[in-house]
């Protein structure tokens, strides 16, 4: 994935200012950054929620800026979202199983939907590669915070992405369900790509290959954890404060 | 399956066969007058349930489903003075592809609108389609609406029988508990589990890889089009097309059944019909009656309406779920 003078506007506002940024198949990169530098922006644009003003997003060589989120989703772009956004009044299986069948049998009328067992067994399969596989009959609005969060990761999964985008997914979590997530992280980047905006900065450190710092939508500077917390205009604008 | 599906299964479809087993001797113990009564409940509970789809699968309320009811009305109509002898199929078709223009014009003009802005534009549409009909008197009676005589059962030129009120009622219980088990197998499949999810949450629906608008303009023709079937069974019903049956107040019946009965149960909105219109038919009885029995003549002109209201309020206060709420999860298994 890669983008080219990605820019957009907001009235006077620029939120992103020309950004070209690159990411690598399989690779986990952290983007940080204050308050307002563009991170929410980055991600809503490249899922298709906000249209870029100019600039081009090239995933596997086609451009995507400017489709809409539905059809990002079947290019293989998913999200989890900073505010949990889930559907409260259906059990964790259903949530799943919803995103799981929009890649297949997605038009099919005539059929109950529990006779699509391919459909059943892929739900169930990434409830419990995300650790829900026990509260697949729960209503998702009964569900803990922590495991809310990671059925939003779950949900997103289910839609089988190339890229990953996980906007604060240990945001409000106990230390311990933060180490769980990272390891869910860590068990599902062996086979995508996986971009994750974090404001913890262990997190961040741990997870993340290599790390972008936004400021003012504009990328301050980019490289591997270690060379990041040594740079000193990160440490400046960032990490200090 | 397992054991409690099954139990599901078998309490679910007991009571499905008692009732209809119950809805086919009716008519054969009932007066003439309750006969009628009972297939018009039928033909305003299909109606209903058309509009659930709606309403309490996809979170959309329309206002508008009077448009698609009268126009399946019309088209059976036209169907019926044109073709001799009238033709039961023909009929349907006609009302069916009237309704279903309808549904799609409507479709694709208000879906792109949400909440109370789509149930606005269906009232509107719905409106200028009352007013066509109403304007072109040369085609459609206008105001006096349009008199036809009903079509024969059977296939023609092969074996037809003439309907009875006995056999239009098992006609149109066939028609409605047909529509009923298309309608519950729609709502359960892939395809209405994305409405219900448009429902929850339109916006992640659509991130997780649907063309949310795709879909809800198929609802909505899919809605129209069981909405032009009951208009077809009225035409069938009545031998009577009129522009009153165009009219928005239709519209908010439909969405009164759908809040009595209990919204995404599909038989809700029957049941709703059926509590509805039995409870107007007997307030409007009840005055004239007390006036006689207490001996006060004023009493016979009470507006029976006003009772009405109050009991509507008392119910959409004290059980805001509709009568057959309770049971949702259950009756969508």
């Amino acid at each position: 994935m890669r983008t080219e003078a990605l820019t957009v506007r907001f009235g006077g506002l620029s939120a992103l200012n020309s950004v070209n940024f690159e990411v690598q198949r399989g690779e986990i990169r952290a983007i940080i950054g204050p308050n307002g530098a563009g991170k929410s922006t980055f991600f809503n644009c490249l899922t298709g929620v906000i249209g870029p003003t100019s600039g081009r997003i090239l995933f596997n060589g086609q451009n995507i800026a400017g489709l809409p989120p539905n059809r990002i989703s079947q290019k293989g772009i998913a999200r989890s979202y900073q505010i949990t956004n889930i559907l409260p009044n259906a059990t964790t299986l259903e949530n799943v199983r919803i995103a799981a069948q929009s890649r297949r049998h997605a038009w099919s009328m005539l059929t109950h939907h529990a006779d699509f067992h391919d459909i059943i067994d892929k739900a169930q399969a990434v409830l419990e590669s995300v650790g829900l596989g026990e509260k697949a009959d729960e209503l998702a609005a009964n569900l803990s915070h922590g495991e809310q969060r990671n059925l939003e990761i779950g949900i997103a999964l289910a839609t089988e992405p190339k890229l990953l985008c996980l906007d604060e997914p240990t945001a409000g979590m106990s230390a311990s369900e933060t180490h769980d997530t990272m390891q869910l992280v860590r068990r599902i980047a062996t086979d995508l790509t996986i971009l994750i905006v974090e404001h913890d900065m262990q997190v961040v450190m741990e997870l993340a290959q290599r790390i972008t710092v936004l400021h003012y939508g504009e990328i301050l500077a980019e490289g591997t954890p270690a060379e990041i917390q040594k740079n000193p205009r990160v440490q400046e604008v960032y990490l200090k404060t | 399956m397992s054991p409690s599906s099954k139990r599901h299964a078998t309490i679910y479809w007991t009571g499905f066969g008692i009732i209809i087993a119950l809805l086919i001797v009716a008519p054969l113990v009932l007066p003439e007058f309750w006969r009628r009564f009972l297939t018009e409940i039928l033909i305003w509970g299909l109606l209903a349930m058309s509009s659930d789809i709606l309403i309490g699968y996809t979170g959309m309320v329309s206002f508008g489903h009077s448009a698609f009811f009268g126009l399946g009305l019309y088209g059976a109509a036209a169907a019926l003075l044109m073709v001799k002898p009238p033709n039961l199929w023909l009929a349907i078709l006609y009302g069916l592809a009237l309704s279903a223009g309808a549904a799609l014009f409507v479709a694709y003009f208000a879906t792109r609108l949400r909440d109370i802005y789509f149930a606005i534009s269906t009232l509107i549409f719905s409106q200028i389609f009352y007013v066509a009909i109403f304007t072109l008197t040369e085609i459609t009676g206008g105001e006096n609406g349009l008199n036809f005589s009903r079509p024969q059962l059977g296939i023609p030129g092969v074996y037809t029988i003439p309907f009875t009120s006995e056999s239009l009622h098992w006609f149109v219980l066939a028609v409605v508990t047909a529509s009923y088990l298309i309608l519950r197998r729609i709502t359960q499949s892939p395809f209405g589990m994305v409405l219900q999810s448009i429902r929850e949450n339109e916006a992640r629906t659509r991130a997780i890889g649907y063309p949310v608008a795709r879909y809800k303009i198929v609802a909505v023709m899919l809605s129209g089009l069981f909405a032009g079937l009951a208009g077809v069974l009225y035409a069938f019903q009545n031998r009577f097309a009129a522009p009153d049956f165009v009219l928005f107040l239709i519209s908010g019946e439909v969405v009164i059944f759908n809040v009595l009965g209990g919204i995404g149960t599909l038989v809700g909105p029957i049941l709703g019909a059926a509590f509805f219109l039995t409870m107007r038919e007997f307030l409007s009885r009840l005055f004239p009656y007390l006036a006689s029995y207490l001996n006060i003549p004023h009493l016979a002109e009470f507006p029976y309406l006003i009772p009405l209201g109050v009991v509507f309020i008392l119910m959409v206060i004290f059980l805001p779920q509709g009568l057959l709420g309770f049971a949702r999860r259950w009756l969508n298994r």
